[in-house]
């Protein structure tokens, strides 16, 4: 891989990054409490309930369906030579557990990572503080993972 | 209902989707925020890309916010973005619950190698059926957590 073609991947990655933001401000995921109002399930029958994050992670899938569903039909992506699929397919305490942790940290804040970084643009108060314990919770996490383990499974 | 917004929700959706299409496309890469952050940490060879779109979800945001004003938090006539607060009567800093928030976060999604956009948008796009029950897992939790807390 020459030079042009890691120019063009970050580019890639540059465009990627812009499009999601831009789809977080615009679908309002940055704002913690419309989150909130949509996981206050409680709400539902007096009629306070916000459904807004189903129309956003919805459209989201369909999309990424489509894109995916066509990556089938190619060996390769246009800038790399595969597609880093994650190749971990067991259904185990640590990914239970995880995304239990996780479900927790987002019901307390209405936060998860994407909007969490978006929101730089926006400077809540004491963000600064969150972004410190999600980086010191994920480094917490990685040491938990045998290495050769950690490359198997990637980026999901 | 009155703070339900459909149409900023979908279009904001299918600009998230179009995000996710292009990385995987483009780069083979999968969109997940938790791990495009996670990896940042040394030992790592991909920094450069990862740093590239973390800084375009922020400028995306901002310029986002710049070009559609006022549609809500952030931006030129936006309300002012805050983070939740924890309910008065638990008597719990602020700080501590937010640092709690992100510190659960980080680990969970660390361990659970993935969040809403790695296992909710890509994965359940890949029809994964670990990424299914990820979303299962922390969907279901963090209602659970609202309705404990009670902070809407």
């Amino acid at each position: 891989m020459g030079t042009a073609v890691e120019l063009r991947r970050i580019l890639v990655a540059a465009l990627s990054g812009l499009l999601f933001g831009a789809g977080l401000y615009v679908s309002q995921m940055v704002d913690p409490l419309k989150v909130l109002r949509f996981l206050d399930f409680g709400a539902i029958p007096t009629g306070g309930w916000d459904p807004s994050l189903a129309f956003v992670i919805v459209p989201a899938i369909v999309v990424m369906f489509v894109a995916v569903r066509f990556s089938r039909t190619r060996t390769a992506p246009l800038f790399d030579v595969r597609f880093h699929e994650p190749e971990l397919k067991r259904i185990d305490a640590r990914l239970v557990g995880g995304a239990a942790l996780f479900g927790v940290g987002w019901g307390l804040s209405g936060i998860c990572p994407g909007p969490a970084i978006a929101l730089i643009a926006f400077m809540p108060a004491n963000l600064w503080v969150y972004l410190l314990a999600l980086f010191a919770g994920s480094w917490l996490g990685s040491l938990s993972l045998p290495g050769r383990r950690d490359k198997a499974l990637t980026t999901a | 209902m009155d703070s339900f917004s459909p149409l900023p929700a979908t279009l904001g959706g299918l600009l998230i989707g179009l995000a996710a299409a292009v990385l995987w496309l483009g780069n083979g890469r999968i969109a997940g925020i938790s791990g495009i952050f996670g990896q940042l940490l040394p030992p790592t060879k991909s920094a450069t890309w990862r740093l590239v779109f973390l800084v375009g979800l922020v400028l995306g945001a901002l310029g986002a916010a710049y070009v559609v004003p006022g549609l809500g938090v952030g931006g030129p006539g936006g309300r002012t973005a805050e983070l939740a607060t924890p309910p008065a009567s638990w008597g719990i800093p602020p700080l501590v619950w937010i640092s709690a928030a992100g510190l659960l976060t980080g680990l969970g999604t660390r361990i659970g190698n993935g969040c809403t956009s790695g296992h909710g948008v890509c994965g359940l796009a890949r029809l994964s059926l670990r990424s299914l029950v990820a979303v299962v897992v922390f969907f279901g939790v963090a209602i659970a957590t609202v309705a404990v807390t009670g902070i809407v």
